[in-house]
């Protein structure tokens, strides 16, 4: 198949799937705690604990199992990052495959900067 | 303001962003963010998470179609991505020392920067001759005319946009916006790219950008899911919304309106920054 058409199918069913997990954890959410006040958005402080339901990947996973909704809104979130992540993954396929070598290393490089980044190198 | 109303008014307002984003080629992004701050007063810090999630998902989907008619030069995004990435990481650094006031006043620069860079001539740059390191980098294109055809276009000075994409990418780092501005201030004005061709790759550009900073992001807690859903839903709405749209209509007087409307807002923003209102 073509890149180009591999790489367009690629990122509409990526954005697909996230916007389809995001609102099941949207409706939960709504379900749940749509009545309550809304929490308080207006200070933010890099020192306090965020809840690990929604900023690590083993408290992700813990809570799309309980049906956390916050959980399954974040898991939405992480499909959408992971969409361009396997955009330029399987760019990295195709150019081995062409045998065009520099452009394999071009992005090689970009492909480890990104998981470097991401997973605190 | 209970969670039902403060959700259906964002995911309003994120489809709105998506669509004058997708419509304006500037990203979700930077509607998103004034739409939090001065219509919510939610902090910068967790603003800019929500921005993030806007780019990717206005890149994705919306580039998604530019692809598919080959527009995007794929091996020239996937070159300057290493600059983008770089500078997105740097940019995810920096923005802990910083408090709301400077934020708002680096956005409101930048506001200002794609208001005037709106007003330029969008041109084809044709008979530009390639410089030798751009043809060892095979970034010489083609992209489709009206009549159907594919014109080869060719385009130079690799350093200067390389350059001027690491602060694209820093800014982007910092404000979770995809810095469009810049990223066509490097690819049209410095490397001579035609304009369309930057615009579509500036936008594909977006999304793996974005993501370099994004998981950072996550884990101090900036993208939260109260704010997240509403804005992916709707900005992903929006921007499908605007693609399609922007084939039949002529958004000219949208886009001076817009030009105009960002520019009250970038005031605004530096006013409030500079006399610490955030």
């Amino acid at each position: 198949m073509n890149i180009q058409i591999l790489i367009s199918r690629t990122l509409r069913i990526g954005v697909s799937v996230a916007c389809v997990i995001a609102a099941i954890g949207g409706a939960i959410y709504l379900w749940k705690h749509g009545a309550e006040t809304m929490p308080d958005y207006t200070g933010f402080s890099y020192d306090e604990a965020h809840p690990q339901e929604y900023t690590t990947l083993s408290g992700i996973w813990a809570g799309i199992r309980a049906m956390n909704a916050q959980s399954w809104i974040q898991m939405g979130v992480i499909a959408l990052l992971l969409t361009p992540i396997l955009r330029v993954a399987l760019s990295l396929v195709d150019f081995i495959k062409e045998h065009d070598w520099i452009y394999a290393a071009i992005t090689a490089i970009v492909l480890s900067i990104i998981i470097g980044n991401s997973v605190g190198v | 303001m209970t969670v039902l109303v403060f959700t259906l008014i964002l995911l309003l307002s994120a489809y709105a962003a998506g669509l004058l984003g997708s419509l304006t080629g500037l990203g979700g992004g930077v509607v998103v963010i004034p739409v939090l701050t001065l219509g919510f007063g939610v902090d910068f810090h967790y603003a800019i998470g929500a921005a993030l999630v806007a780019s990717i998902a206005t890149s994705s989907g919306s580039g998604s179609a530019y692809v598919k008619e080959g527009i995007t030069n794929i091996r020239l995004g996937m070159f300057l991505e290493i600059a983008t990435t770089i500078g997105a990481v740097v940019g995810a650094i920096v923005a802990v020392w910083l408090n709301n006031s400077a934020i708002a006043i680096i956005y409101g620069c930048v506001l200002i920067l794609t208001a005037a860079m709106q007003q330029r001539r969008k041109s084809d740059h044709d008979g530009v001759k390639g410089s030798e390191m751009a043809r060892r980098l095979k970034l010489f294109g083609t992209w489709p005319q009206k009549d159907g055809s594919m014109k080869h276009y060719e385009l130079r000075h690799v350093g200067g946009g390389f350059s001027v994409m690491l602060i694209a990418g820093v800014l982007s780092g910092i404000l979770g916006i995809g810095s469009g501005v810049l990223k066509v201030i490097a690819m049209d004005g410095i490397m001579k790219v035609p304009f369309k061709v930057s615009t579509t790759t500036s936008n594909f550009m977006m999304g793996v950008t974005a993501c370099a900073s994004a998981v950072v992001y996550i884990q101090r807690g900036n993208i939260v899911p109260g704010i997240a859903c509403p804005v992916l839903i709707g900005v992903l709405f929006g921007a499908l919304t605007g693609a399609r749209l922007l084939k039949k209509l002529d958004v000219r007087l949208l886009r001076q309106i817009f030009c105009v409307a960002i520019l009250l807002v970038a005031i605004n923003m530096i006013y409030q920054g500079v006399t610490g209102k955030f």
